[in-house]
Formats: structure tokens, sequence, C-alpha cells
């Protein structure tokens, strides 16, 4: 399978990057893995004329502790974010979801900046964004702006990110004390995409859940947060009834997709199974229980 | 790709099936709509640059409503061919009075030549369920306001 | 559309070509280089038949350009004899019988030889895992994960001898 011809840019710097999508504008775009993208182009549903690889910028893969934040590169692959220590010691949820994507080789190539704009309603790590209340730092030609993930996420396959912008960075705030997290999913045999996936991030204070924040990918058109399992779980006591109870209302509010793969029934059965088996995990790693 | 769904309008049937057989509100609400015109009664040839995300193609084809059956239900049939590859696909639209709003559902069947069904089929028929909002979104604004 | 100037090394070799942006990496390796040891299975992301060693990486070939590759050194299967002498992961797949029609094999070896290079003694499930990405309609895998514990054995071997041992 072929892609339309188009005409191939590789600038070195962001600012670079912006003069290219402000010249071409519509007819083009942002290469960064190539992982959503090339496949999209091979099947003609997507034929850019313009594409802008990002993959000669310097400086926007990295992983920083930068005191009250943990500050990612957006052309940091799935590989990098898994394996990173810092992510996994302290953002377990992120590093979890990023190593369950497709195979070694999509995350080798796959970045986190890719996914997050792409916003496929089967990616993992929109609903983690959702529950970690992530910032994602968008430059365009007017200049930075930050955006919280809560309001990123737009429709299918859609962002708040202007055509004219590049995403370069994904701020993960740190995790209050006494906090756990895991991200749980269940996964399309074929390639990894998420039929259901839990982004499940616990607080306890004593024997009490403070907070409780769940992100749900792969079931609507974009990743959402269960509210109605997060009221229900906070300030009761921290044990696997009340999770059980919790859990019971993590579909609601969500449009659950039906495909081949899963009917719309099935998909919200699974949110309630997979919620309760994600906050279980989360609340045991706050409660230091592995 | 076996395509269905519904949409409620807020608007009473007649109307609703007014709207949706008049060629201007059709070409109105053709999401990204380039050419749109009339060669036969009920027949029409469009070109649309349409898609949602980073998934975009440009159509042109022809659009044939038949099966008419006044005010409740009528076929319409879709062949064309764009970037994606040749689509052929056609379903029936069938309007349910609900008490002063609409039940308008689809059903209906779309092959798209050349996409391998696993692979394009995922992203493909939730964006074209989306497009199929789109339009009836705008064909809603296009019925004139009533007291429903 | 404008050709593009490529410069890229692949075992150890370096080209120089015009090509379209458009061409896809394996289509580079295959038609441009004659280099067809790296195979075209499903042509979808998801078989990994195409995967090769960038920059010691292992990526799927059918999922990049070969303008993406400019300046970047390859490594496909048929790098990696070395002087007739067969590389251990391709010896451990012969010993093992870790192939029956070998159209998954280049792809899967060079998964594996990524694997090692990251990870010289995995367990199986580490192996199993290296190799999600690469589908094999042949063997039921367990020959395969048998070939990799006798390449990591015969690595570890060879790493032990004391240097200028034959
Ligand atoms: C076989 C296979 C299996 C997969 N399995 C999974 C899975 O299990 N879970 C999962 O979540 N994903 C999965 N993916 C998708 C994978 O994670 C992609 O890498 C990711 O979705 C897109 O990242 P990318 O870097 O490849 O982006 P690209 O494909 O390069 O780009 C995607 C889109 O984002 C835009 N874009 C990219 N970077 C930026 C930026 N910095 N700023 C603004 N816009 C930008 C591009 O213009 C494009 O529209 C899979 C992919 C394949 C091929
Ligand atoms: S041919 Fe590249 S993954 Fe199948
Ligand atoms: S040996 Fe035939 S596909 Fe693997």
């Amino acid at each position: 399978m072929i892609p339309s011809a188009f005409e191939y840019h590789s600038p070195t710097s962001v600012e670079d990057a912006l003069g290219l999508l402000g010249r071409f504008g519509d007819d083009a775009k942002l290469l960064a893995g190539g992982h959503s993208l090339i496949p999209l182009m091979k099947l003609r549903l997507a034929a850019p004329e313009h594409l802008i690889d990002l993959g000669r910028v310097q400086g926007l893969s990295y992983i920083r502790d930068e005191g009250g934040a943990i500050a990612i590169g957006a052309m940091t692959t799935h590989s990098a974010v898994a394996a990173s220590e810092l992510l996994r010691s302290r953002v377990a949820v992120l590093a979890e979801a990023a190593a369950s994507i497709g195979d070694v080789q999509v995350r080798n190539r796959g970045t986190i900046g890719g996914s997050l704009a792409h916003a496929d309603p089967g990616a993992d790590l929109p609903g983690v964004m959702l529950a970690l209340n992530a910032e994602l730092v968008a430059r365009g030609a007017s200049g930075t702006r930050t955006i919280a993930a809560a309001d990123f996420f737009t429709d299918l396959l859609s962002t708040a990110l202007e055509p004219n912008e590049v995403l370069t960075e994904i701020r993960i705030p740190v995790l209050p004390a006494n906090t756990g997290s895991t991200y749980l999913k269940f996964a399309n045999q074929a390639s990894g995409y998420a039929i259901v996936g839990i982004a499940a991030v616990v607080t306890v204070s004593g024997a009490t859940v403070a907070d409780a924040r769940v992100g749900v990918s792969g079931v609507g058109e974009t990743a959402s947060r269960a509210s109605g399992t997060e009221q229900a779980l906070r300030g009761q006591p921290a044990n696997a009834d009340a999770v059980k109870r919790a859990a019971q209302q993590a579909a609601d509010g969500i449009e659950p997709l039906g495909d081949i793969h899963a009917s719309a029934e099935y998909r919200s059965h699974l949110v309630r199974v997979f919620a309760e088996r994600a906050l279980n995990t989360a609340l045991g790693r706050a409660q230091g229980r592995g | 790709m076996q395509l269905t769904g519904t949409y409620t309008f807020k608007a009473p049937r007649d109307a609703v099936w007014q709207a949706m057989l008049d060629p201007e509100n059709i070409r109105r609400c053709m999401p990204g709509c380039e050419e749109f015109k009339t060669t036969a009664e009920d027949q029409y040839e469009a070109v649309m640059k349409a898609g949602v995300g980073s998934i975009k193609g440009t159509f042109q084809g022809k659009i044939q409503l038949s099966e008419r059956q006044p005010p409740s239900s009528y076929r319409m049939g879709v062949e064309g061919g764009g970037k994606p590859g040749r689509v052929k696909g056609s379903g029936v639209l069938t309007l349910t009075d609900q008490g002063g709003t609409t039940l308008v559902a689809y059903d209906g069947d779309a092959q798209v030549a050349g996409l391998i069904a696993s692979v394009g089929q995922r992203l493909l028929g939730i964006t074209a369920r989306k497009l199929i909002e789109q339009f009836f979104k705008t064909m809603e604004k296009q019925i004139p306001a009533t007291s429903a | 559309m404008a050709g593009a100037h490529v410069s890229i090394t692949v075992n150890g070799k370096s080209y120089e070509r015009e090509v379209e942006p458009r061409l896809l990496l394996v289509h580079f390796l295959r038609e441009e280089l004659g280099l067809t040891g790296t195979h075209i299975g499903c042509d979808t992301s998801q078989c990994g038949a195409c995967t090769i060693l960038l920059d010691d990486i292992a990526v799927k070939s059918c999922t990049m350009f070969a303008v993406q590759a400019d300046g970047r050194s390859l490594t496909t299967v048929e790098g990696l004899a070395q002087g007739g002498q067969l590389h251990p992961v391709q010896e451990g797949f012969w010993e093992e019988h870790g192939l029956q029609c070998g159209y998954c094999t280049p792809g899967m070896i060079m998964s594996v030889v990524g694997l090692l290079q990251a990870n010289a003694s995995p367990s199986e499930q580490e192996i199993r895992h290296a190799i999600h990405g690469n589908l094999c309609r042949c063997t039921g895998y367990q020959h395969i994960v048998n070939a990799v514990q006798y390449a990591a054995n015969k690595m570890a071997e060879g790493a032990k001898q004391p240097i200028g041992a034959d």
C-alpha cells in the first residue's frame, strides 16, 4: 500500500516547524512516530500534501523532574516512558500504560505527543492524562499556552490543539503522599488498542479514601473520567467493599462504542469490572501493599 | 461496513421529512460539500471534502433517493470514488413520530473497496457515524423553529 | 513531487539515493537496494515481518518512510552473518527449528537481536513479550522461544571466552 505523494519537510527547531505549519496550513500534517499517521496514509484515509517531520527537532525528547511536576517532551517514545525509573516509581499508571501499548516496535517509534494529539478512541494515554490532571503545553506562532487534560480531548480524534500548534510538553503534577496508581486494560488482542482501559489514582488518609480519580479509555468516542465512581469513593472507608460499590457507577455518563470487537453493553460491563480491579490495585499501593 | 444509528430531531415528522428531502438542504448539510447538482428527480451528484481529525478524504459521487414512503421512510444510495477508494452503499432511513419530536433511524451497509476491513473499519465506522451525525445536526437547524 | 536525497547506512555500507518522500523504508530496502531478506507480511503495521534495527532499535520498516532514516544506520537480516558464520540467533533458529515456512523469520530474528542487545539473559516471559509484535502462523512460538534461549546461552558462552581465543 502506497500513500499519496507529499512533500517532506524536516525542520530542526520548533520555530521552523511552526513556520512550515503557518505556510502550508490545512495541507500540512506533523509527523512524530508515524504509527498512527502512516497507517492512515497507506490506507489513504489521510493524504496530507506536506509532511513536517518532528524527528529531527532538537530537545523534544526528555523526562525531567521539575519539583512540582514531571515534564515529558512530546517526542518521548512510549518505550522511554515505560522504562523511566522516575515515572515507574512516581507515576506508575503512566509507565504501565505506555508499557501496554501495541508491541515493542510500536513503542520504539510511537510518541506520547503523537498519541495525545491523535486522540484515537482506542488509545491508552488520554484516560491516563485525565486521571493525572496533566497539563499539555502547546506552542503556536503567537506563543505558548497550557491546556488542562480535561479541556484537551474535545471529540472523536479531535483535540483543543489548533492546526498551527505543536504539542511540545506534557506536565504531570506530583501526586500527593499516600497515593497509589495503576493502569489496567482489556486489549484488542491483535493491535493492543484498548477495548477498555482504566487509569486509577487513589489517595488515602488513614483508613479513608481522600481522593480517587478514574480515567476511562477505549470506551467512548473520547476518553473520560468516571466521575460517579470518583465521588462515590471519596470519603469512604479504604476497603474493597467501598471500591466494589463505587465501581458500579464507572460506566455512567459514557456513551460506549460498539464494534466487531465488543458491543456497547459488553464495554459498559467491562468498565465496571476493570474499574473495580484497577481501583483495588491502586488502593493497595496507596496503603503500601505492593 | 454496517452503519446504524439514530438521531432525534426536535421537530414534528412532517417538517423533518420535508427538510430531509429538499435538495438545497441536503447540499447545505453535507459535511464539506464543495459541489452539488441535481441530475434528475431524486438524483444528485456531489463532491465533498470531509473528515474527522487526522482522517480526511475527498469524495465524488452520486446520491439516489428511492422507495419514498412519505412521511416515514426512504432509501438513500451512494456510489462514488475518492481518496480512500471506491464507495458503494445504501441504507434505509426511517422517521418515527414521537409526539412532537422525530426519531430518525438509519440502517445501511457500505463497502469501501480496497480497505482491509479489520484495519480500516475500526476508525472508518465511527468516523462515518460522526459525519452522519453532523449532517443531522445541521439539518435540524434548517427546520424552521416550531413550538415543539 | 520533488525527490529527496538520502544517505543511509545499511549493514555497515553507506548508500546514497534520490527517493520519493512517500517511499516506505521497506520498499527502499527491497527494491532500491535489493535486500529482500526483509519481508512484507501485512503492510498494516501489525505482523512484524518487516522488522529491522534502526540504530540498534527494532522498528517496523513498513511504518517508516525512507526519508526518516536519512543519516541513520540500519541492520537487516542480511547484515547478521559475519564471514560466513551465522549469527547466534540465526544458528538458534536453525538448531531449534524456530521456523517452518520462514516468512516471519527475518523480522522475528531482528526483534530477538534487539532484545538480546538490551537483555542478555531474558526469561521466557521476557522473550514472549519481546516478540509480541511478530506474528508467526506456523510454529506456535514454542520453538522460537527455544531458539532465543539457545542464542542467549551461546552468546553468553562467547562472552566468557578470553579475548583473542577462538
Ligand atoms: C500495530 C499498532 C498497535 C498499536 N497499539 C496501540 C495501543 O495498544 N495503544 C495505544 O494507545 N496506541 C497504539 N498504537 C498507536 C501508537 O501508540 C501511536 O504511536 C500513537 O498513537 C501516535 O503516536 P505517533 O508518535 O506515532 O504519532 P504520528 O502517527 O506521527 O501522529 C499522529 C497524529 O498526531 C499529530 N501529531 C504528532 N505529534 C504532534 C505534536 N507534537 N503536536 C501536534 N500534533 C502532533 C500528527 O500530525 C498526526 O495527526 C498502535 C499503533 C500500531 C501501528
Ligand atoms: S509488514 Fe510491516 S508490520 Fe507487517
Ligand atoms: S515460520 Fe511460517 S510464519 Fe513463522
